[in-house]
């Protein structure tokens, strides 16, 4: 049914992906009975929420060619900066998340002004804003030393990750809302297609009409927002804020949207195939972690997994 | 730009130390320097062919790893470890070269996957930091007393002289310029990459020997920073990130700014937590100044 929507190859990588997730399920039943029961599939699923935020935005600017580099540290800043401006309390909830994806799309302008307007490589930009990032956080916080960082998150936004609503963990329905918005606009809006069309040919759009700059910049700040999102639902899931939390989600979040089937030079993929992508990625390190497989194995084998998908769909057209 | 920020350090060692700065300091510089001199070298080779090395410093992490714990003591030890050493730099760049080249993938992406690979490796070989380089050993590649380190400094910039001559050296400037050019003149771009990347690793395996030198001990992850370090470095130097163009010699003056930068916030009294914020700010800076200057230039010509 999904392929109907969607040229034939993508619509098959996608397909695989969702393949791969299953399988990966039976496999983990196999090494440790119970994996595949409803509870830890919702277990598996909640995780794999903020591994499919991050790569939500991840997917936006990889669709135009580019790449957000400054995740980790976006993620980091937002979780922080959401317990320190609410200190816990709940009236102080709307105001601080408001703050708190404020600051992520304030970074995302900044990555898109950069790299529009300056002509600095994406990839130049977003790793100096991860450091730009880090280093702000480190210091304004005093490496989390402050009075405000041993906060914890609102129990209303704590509720809202943890709570269940007709028997689904409400993080999931979020994640079910950002899916459907992200594909509708992404399948069925000018500014949709137009990402499409920079990805495919900047300098086509660009004659075509296509505003390039103005949706290059929306789009890195939307990558920023949902960096920060993720950093708001992290904070939630586990109460307080840590240094180091956002470092797994840069090389998750461009795997996720590997895996799924997005071409990584742009104008190819969709964030269902990413959907993908991230329940894979997270079944997978927890099929690893029900194997007792150690920290430094997981590493290689995550790595050796992402360049054999690279080498299964990845590979660049040869040369003629 | 070296020579502003050489200034800037002097003024402010002077300021905070009430006295210029001295025989020491060069050489301890140098000698901290040096990791991060053959990792911007190392990034240059890569960088030059239109590719980019993420996984540098997760070579230098395994490398310095393996040398902790294998150096001995007697010569026939230090220089058959250090020689396998680089062997084993060669062979990590292979792989990268040859996923990149024959197996037509994202040099970003393939570099990204075998960092995680290669770091995963260092942890297995040194769990904890440790391990212990022999005494003998530091003196030679780092040595406190006498800026030995000068002399490696010079000499890799001879070798990168010569190299750029060599028909490989002038391969890999033409296989990042004009791919289908280069290939039209009979040059085997696959081929000229693959040794491109061998180079990066083994140049990244040097700096891994030299890093467990001025340490004294291994870690296997003290090398995770190099790898931005060292793109910081390369686009300070003036080595375009589209391939083609640049030279070595100035990525390692790019990692001698960046030395001096971080003493200059040090001597400064620059809360260290800020120190990221600097480097990346400062990066941003040197490609817009660097773009900026090249497009007047250009107007002028």
């Amino acid at each position: 049914m999904l392929a109907r929507f969607l040229p034939s190859v993508e619509g098959r990588r996608i397909l695989y992906a969702y393949c791969a997730a299953v399988a990966l399920f039976l496999i983990g039943e196999a090494v440790r009975p119970g994996f595949g029961s409803a509870a830890s599939i919702e277990a598996v699923l909640v995780v794999a929420v903020f591994v499919g935020l991050v790569a939500a935005g991840q997917t936006f600017v990889i669709l135009i060619g580019g790449i957000d580099l400054s995740v980790p540290w976006v993620l980091n800043a937002a979780a922080i900066l959401l317990v320190t401006s609410s200190l816990g309390q709940n009236d102080r909830a709307p105001y601080a998340l408001a703050l708190t994806l404020g600051m992520g799309a304030l970074v995302g302008l900044a990555n898109g002004l950069g790299i529009t307007l300056l002509g600095v490589p994406a990839v130049v930009m977003t790793l100096a804003m991860n450091g730009i990032m880090e280093g702000l956080t480190l210091g304004l916080s005093g490496g989390l030393t402050c009075a405000s960082c041993a906060s914890y998150a609102p129990p209303l936004i704590q509720q809202a990750v943890h709570g269940h609503a007709f028997g689904i963990p409400a993080a999931l329905w979020l994640w079910l809302a950002v899916t459907v918005v992200v594909s509708f606009v992404l399948s069925y809006t000018t500014f949709g297609r137009s990402t499409y069309a920079i990805g495919t040919n900047e300098r086509a759009s660009f004659l075509a009409g296509v505003p390039v700059k103005a949706t290059t910049v929306a789009l890195y700040m939307l990558s920023g927002v949902f960096a920060a999102l993720a950093g708001v639902m992290l904070v939630g899931f586990g109460g307080q804020a840590s240094l180091g939390m956002g470092d797994p989600y840069l090389f998750q979040s461009i795997a996720a949207v590997v895996i799924g089937g997005v071409y990584i030079l742009g104008g190819r993929g969709h964030y269902i195939g990413t959907v993908a992508g991230s329940i894979c990625l997270v079944t997978l390190v927890s099929v690893l972690l029900a194997m007792n497989m150690p920290d430094y194995g997981r590493s290689i084998i995550y790595g050796v997994i992402i360049l054999v998908l690279l080498l299964l769909y990845g590979r660049e057209a040869p040369e003629s | 730009m070296l020579a502003a920020s050489i200034g800037i350090y002097c003024a402010i060692f002077y300021a905070a130390q009430q006295s210029f700065p001295g025989g020491f300091e060069l050489t301890s510089t140098l000698n901290n320097t040096m990791p991060l001199v053959l990792a911007a070298v190392a990034q240059t080779v890569v960088v030059l062919t239109r590719g980019l090395d993420l996984s540098v410093g997760g070579m230098i992490d395994l490398t310095n790893a393996i040398a902790a714990i294998s150096l001995g003591t007697t010569p026939a030890s230090m220089i058959g470890w250090s020689l396998l050493i680089l062997l084993i730099g060669a062979a990590l760049g292979l792989l990268n070269g040859v996923l990149v080249a024959i197996g037509r993938l994202q040099p970003i992406l393939v570099t990204l996957a075998t960092l995680a690979i290669f770091q995963g490796l260092a942890i297995r070989v040194l769990p904890q930091p440790g391990g212990a380089v022999p005494d003998v050993y530091t003196n030679i590649l780092a040595n406190t007393s006498y800026p030995f380190s000068l002399l490696y400094l010079v000499l890799l910039g001879i070798l990168w002289l010569a190299f750029r001559r060599t028909s490989l050296g002038v391969a890999i400037l033409a296989v990042g310029n004009d791919e289908p050019a280069a290939k039209a003149n009979g040059i085997d771009p696959v081929r000229t990459k693959i040794l491109a990347y061998m180079l990066g690793g083994t140049l990244a395996a040097a700096a891994g020997l030299f890093l467990a030198a001025t340490s004294t001990a291994g870690d296997a992850t003290t090398g995770n920073g190099y790898t931005l370090t060292s793109i910081v470095a390369v686009v300070l130097g003036g080595v375009s990130l589209f391939g083609g163009r640049g030279s070595a010699i100035g990525a390692m003056l790019g990692a001698f700014v960046i030395t001096m930068i971080v003493n200059i916030l040090f001597f400064a009294h620059i809360n260290p937590l800020y120190q990221e914020f600097y480097e990346g700010a400062f990066l941003v800076i040197a490609v817009v100044l660097a773009e900026g200057i090249g497009r007047f230039v250009r107007k002028r010509g």
